[in-house]
């Protein structure tokens, strides 16, 4: 009786971690570069350029991993568009990433077309299905492919990177003054385009988790705005890379939640039950922005680009 | 000519230059010879009678969805919301005639236009809302009410509006007569388009020479100042935010109503987003937003032919709207930083 408890939670647990890995990766990417005071709405279109380039490849070459490299190559290269913009031209920074939005969108069903019905074959998982039956860790261990933990520890080294090492105290820098920096003999510019070009690598990456290892199939439009519920989840997490964890786990398990309820044989419309991600992502925005003078957290030098206050 | 105008002037033809070029790599990349290409997208934008009325249809939810994004501009609201807003509108219009489909014209028209209108400016007002009461972003909030409104047509067409006529094709019922906008001069154009010049007309005048258009500006400057004169920032946030969402809901149904006959999933290809880059190309402003909007609307009716006779993936015109936006804001960054300089 307990084992079947056990085993039922390690499975809402495995469903909960596989769904939001790739939006833990995405989250964590935009968090970085809004730490250094760059908001880049274009991680929807770079997600799609992962998703659909990592597809792409993993079907060619019959390797995942390849795929997954790929799909992060390809959403850096889209972030250059929002550097060159951005930083080159001094676009605005909204107006910039709604323009690498709608490339990604245009190119990935351009160029996805031939790709669509193709055939991946996921990472293997963490542990055979002898595992199956161990207690919690069985349903985890062969559900999750080693994907998820890289997530976890990901975010976990970014948290310990930014706020106990020189560079990451570096761009935190950046993020509350470019004065500031400037004085102390770091290039914003520099850093600003490092890290809307990490944060173009991580969203990448998670596209192809999600096209490759989640899905495993490549559709027009797959990310479903994930891109952008993780911009409100960033602003949930306080820009801060520990608190992503908890927030899109969290978020995962809403999601997790009401699949299972619809396997219980619930009658619920799909679209209805579609809708559920984007409507709790904003809930938790509002919750967190009637707090905001409480809680805090926004890096100084994005308030002048994100939300004007005066 | 000042230095500040040479200095736009430049920049525009930049901007132009820069997406021609693009536009030439993206179709030699494609494979396809990109001077003949040119003209002829060109040629299926405005060539003949056929293809301007096209494009004008195009050209119609656009422009509206534009103004819904210039209008909360000038208050220094960003928001990309023209989608969710369009699909609400359409929602709410349709749920008219569905629930009374014997209507007379002279009830049923009217009606069904006032809820579209009515249903964008909810949809769209509720962002403007969280933002003035709950400091929630309105770019963050539009951007995921798009998502939700696009699943709530699907909810409908594919549960309790679909028509059972319609073997399994997820629609509502066909518009009655009663419930289909007029069209103009014998085309697909219909009295959408109209309003939205009359609109953006309106609009100029409204910010351009009223005590409303000074609130705006001096709200979009600074709040303190403003609230200090008599101004609020939470009323007018809901104003701006609800009276673009109602031309957006409006584009809506008259798409819904006029051009698809019966409300379906894929109502709109992503105009609300176009309509965006149609605002920003624009500057923000209303009047000129109307010879944009009809250039991309163009663009997008040019794509639609290309596909259907030289076999290029309608997507294609995505792309280019892409690297149009990306070249136009490029070459606006750049005229503003040289205009910054000489103050």
């Amino acid at each position: 009786m307990a084992d079947e408890t056990l085993l039922a939670a390690g499975s809402w647990a495995a469903a909960m971690l596989r769904s939001s890995t790739p939006l833990m990766m995405v989250t964590l990417g935009e968090t970085l570069t809004q730490r250094v005071g760059i908001v880049n709405l274009g991680i929807e279109g770079q997600m799609l350029c992962g998703a659909c380039v990592g597809f792409a490849v993993a079907a060619q070459t019959g390797s995942p991993i390849l795929g997954l490299a790929a799909g992060a190559v390809a959403g850096l290269l889209l972030s250059l568009v929002h550097v060159a913009l951005c930083l080159g031209c001094e676009a605005n920074q909204i107006g910039s990433g709604i323009a690498v939005w709608t490339l990604g969108l245009g190119l990935t069903s351009y160029f996805g077309r031939s790709v669509v019905g193709g055939k991946v074959s996921g990472l293997e998982p963490l542990a055979g299905p002898g595992f199956a039956d161990v207690p919690f860790a069985g349903p985890i261990l062969t559900q999750l492919t080693p994907i998820a933990p890289l997530a976890i520890v990901s975010v976990l080294i970014a948290g310990f990177w930014l706020y106990r090492t020189r560079t990451g105290l570096n761009w935190r820098i950046i993020g509350e003054s470019f004065e500031t920096g400037r004085a102390l003999g770091i290039r914003p510019m520099l850093v600003q385009a490092q890290g809307t070009l990490v944060g173009g690598l991580l969203s990448g990456f998670a596209g192809a988790i999600l096209s490759v290892d989640y899905t495993q199939t490549w559709a027009n439009e797959m990310t479903k705005g994930r891109g952008f519920v993780a911009v409100g989840l960033v602003i949930v997490a306080r820009w801060n890379p520990f608190l992503v964890l908890p927030v899109v786990l969290l978020f995962g398990l809403s999601e997790a939640a009401t699949l299972r309820l619809q396997a219980t044989g619930l009658t619920l419309s799909p679209y209805l039950i579609g809708c559920l991600p984007y409507v709790v992502c904003l809930l938790c925005v509002v919750i967190v922005s009637i707090r905001e003078g409480r809680v805090g957290g926004m890096p100084a030098e994005l308030s002048s680009v994100f939300s004007r206050r005066s | 000519m000042s230095r500040i105008s040479r200095i736009r002037f430049l920049a525009a033809c930049g901007a132009c230059v820069a997406f021609l070029i693009a536009a030439t790599i993206f179709l030699l990349a494609i494979g396809r010879p990109p001077l003949t290409t040119l003209a002829q997208m060109a040629f299926y934008a405005f060539g003949d009678t056929y293809s301007l009325s096209e494009s004008l249809v195009k050209a119609t939810p656009i422009l509206l969805c534009a103004l819904a994004v210039i209008l909360p501009a000038r208050l220094g609201l960003i928001t990309v919301g023209g989608e969710g807003q369009l699909y609400f509108g359409a929602l709410a219009g349709t749920a008219v005639v569905v629930g009374f489909p014997d209507g007379p014209i002279f009830l049923l028209l009217p009606m069904m236009l006032a809820a579209g209108a009515l249903g964008g400016a909810l949809w769209s007002g509720a962002a403007g809302l969280l933002r003035a009461r709950c400091n929630v972003n309105e770019t963050i909030s539009t951007l995921l009410m798009n998502y939700v409104a696009v699943l709530l047509v699907n909810y409908a067409v594919y549960g309790a509006w679909k028509d059972p006529g319609s073997l399994g094709w997820p629609a509502s019922i066909a518009f009655p007569p009663a419930a289909t906008v007029p069209s103009l001069w014998g085309t697909r154009v219909h009295i959408g388009l109209i309003v939205g010049v009359i609109a953006a007309l309106i609009l100029h005048v409204g910010v351009t020479y009223t005590r409303w258009g000074i609130a705006l500006k001096v709200l979009s400057g600074n709040r303190k100042v403003g609230a200090m004169v008599g101004f609020s920032f939470m009323q007018q946030t809901l104003l701006v935010m609800a009276i673009g969402g109602a031309l957006a809901g409006f584009a809506g149904i008259c798409e819904t109503s006029a051009i698809q006959g019966r409300l379906q999933a894929g109502l709109s290809v992503g105009y609300g987003l176009t309509g965006f880059l149609v605002a920003w190309l624009s500057g923000q402003n209303f009047l000129r937003a109307v010879p944009i909007a009809i250039l991309i609307g163009g663009l997008i009716a040019a794509g639609d032919a290309l596909q259907l006779y030289a076999k290029i993936p309608s997507a294609s015109a995505t792309i280019l709207q892409g690297l149009l936006f990306v070249a136009a804001l490029g070459a606006s960054g750049l005229a503003g930083r040289r205009s910054a300089r000489y103050g």
